[in-house]
């Protein structure tokens, strides 16, 4: 082996020994550079995936369009009559928060962005967005979509973020359960399968399927409360307390729309 | 072609790569993935000399490792050290195969995508066990190995054949540039 090649494996080993070494910060800075990097490919993969997309919803028949606009007009109705019933609860709701001195926290900044594609690893479940820095997205910035909460941003780069999805294990969410006191901690599991595990739940507790799980927002932490997380399918008690599965209310197989929450109004 | 114009361009595919496989929706029945990676560090480490080899075989880990870092209370969950010796250590084994064959060969290539998959994911997920602590050995986590190895088994001819006509290389070239002293 000549001179040139043993300089150059040593100088590679001292390269790998250095990145090793690399603390957190650093390390996440690389990989802000890196998602800038793979951010106008991933969106212009997103562009040709949606184009291709839309050539099959472009073909529907006269009678499928008439239906679903029928449908649509309907749906339309059907909201509007919701909306009405749902201003005087805000109403109420508004005065009830005055009157006992909580702070208004239903009101968000909300940043809309599009799902450029979901992560290939086996064992993380996060997706990327596109929105960055630039839009006033930040790392530990919830994200919700109309139906509840998805995760936290994870990353971002000046127009790329990803998003940590709630069905990861690492994506730890202080709970509560709607209509009594339980409280717990929600966490994915280690091959995401779509469940959710609330923990640290009361041995006792009374918990039937179908009800409903929000964010408890505690202090200092990264969700605010009320945000819907998902549905109690089963409960069990553990040798040391109660386990619930949860089923998530946004669908992580299906996002294509979510919003980042980058502040109060 | 001369590694000094493959390595670039293999090195351009790192992130295309990256960002193709997460645009590929995920399969049936466990969600797997596909995993373009693996099959393009293969043909990378197959068809260049020792040195540029082990220089992309640093710059896949790297991004590979980037792309599932997860910072934790202000800890690195999964830092560069698992992937770097990862793939420096599967360089050296592909290295030693494709002179055990003399040249690259598509078997090879297929063959080392799906061994370099089935590693990488149960290596991950062994680590993720030894940090996370349980072990949760389950249908869904062995198919989330199998699946994306079986796939990469599949697919491997298919990114061989296409790379080899984008970056034409005979066996007899890679066999040249390895033992030719002006690279």
């Amino acid at each position: 082996m000549k001179k040139v090649h043993i300089a150059a494996i040593v100088l590679l080993v001292s390269i790998g020994i250095a990145l090793c070494c690399f603390d957190a910060g650093t390390l996440r800075s690389l990989q802000s550079g890196l998602l800038a990097i793979i951010s106008p490919i991933s969106r212009s993969g997103h562009a040709v995936k949606s184009s291709l997309a839309g050539i099959g919803k472009d073909l529907m028949t006269l009678d499928q369009l008439e239906s679903e606009y029928r449908r649509l007009l309907e749906e339309n109705r059907q909201l509007r009559a919701e909306n009405n019933g749902l201003r005087d609860l805000q109403e109420d709701n508004d005065h009830l928060r005055q009157v006992l001195g909580y702070r208004e926290r239903s009101s968000f900044r909300l940043v809309p962005a599009a799902v450029l594609g979901h992560d290939s690893s086996a064992w993380w479940s996060s997706i990327k967005i596109n929105r960055g820095t630039k839009d006033g997205v930040a790392v530990d910035m919830p994200v919700i979509t109309d139906k509840g909460l998805v995760g936290k941003v994870t990353a971002a780069s000046s127009n790329l973020a990803e998003v940590l999805l709630v069905t990861d294990e690492n994506c730890k969410v202080a709970a509560k359960v709607e209509g009594t006191r339980e409280q717990g901690i929600s966490a994915g599991s280690r091959a995401p399968e779509g469940e959710l595990r609330l923990a640290f739940l009361s041995k006792l507790a009374d918990l039937q399927p179908g009800q409903k799980v929000y964010t408890a927002g505690v202090s200092g932490g990264v969700f605010p409360s009320g945000i819907a997380l998902g549905t109690v399918k089963s409960f069990h008690a553990r040798e040391l307390d109660g386990e619930a599965i949860l089923e998530p209310t946004a669908d992580p197989g299906s996002l294509e729309e979510v919003f980042v929450i980058t502040g109060a109004k | 072609m001369r590694p000094a114009i493959l390595l670039p361009i293999l090195l351009i595919l790192i992130p295309v790569s990256m960002a193709l496989q997460d645009l590929i929706p995920a399969l049936p029945p466990a969600q797997e993935h596909i995993q373009l990676l693996p099959v393009l560090f293969c043909f990378g480490v197959l068809a260049l000399p020792l040195v540029p080899a082990l220089f992309f075989a640093l710059a896949t880990a790297v991004v590979g490792g980037l792309s599932v870092l997860q910072i934790q209370s202000g800890q690195a969950e999964f830092g560069l050290a698992w992937p770097i010796v990862f793939f420096l250590i599967w360089t050296i084994i592909l290295q030693m195969a494709s002179e055990t064959t003399r040249g690259m060969r598509w078997e090879l290539h297929a063959l080392g995508s799906a061994l370099v998959t089935v590693t990488l994911l149960a290596g991950e997920f062994l680590i993720l066990c030894a940090k996370r602590g349980g072990f949760p050995v389950g249908l869904t986590v062995l198919l989330r190995i199998v699946i994306p190895s079986a796939l990469s088994l599949l697919i491997a001819p298919m990114l061989y054949l296409m790379l080899r006509k984008l970056v034409p290389l005979s066996p007899e070239a890679v066999m040249e540039s390895t033992t030719s002293p002006e690279i």
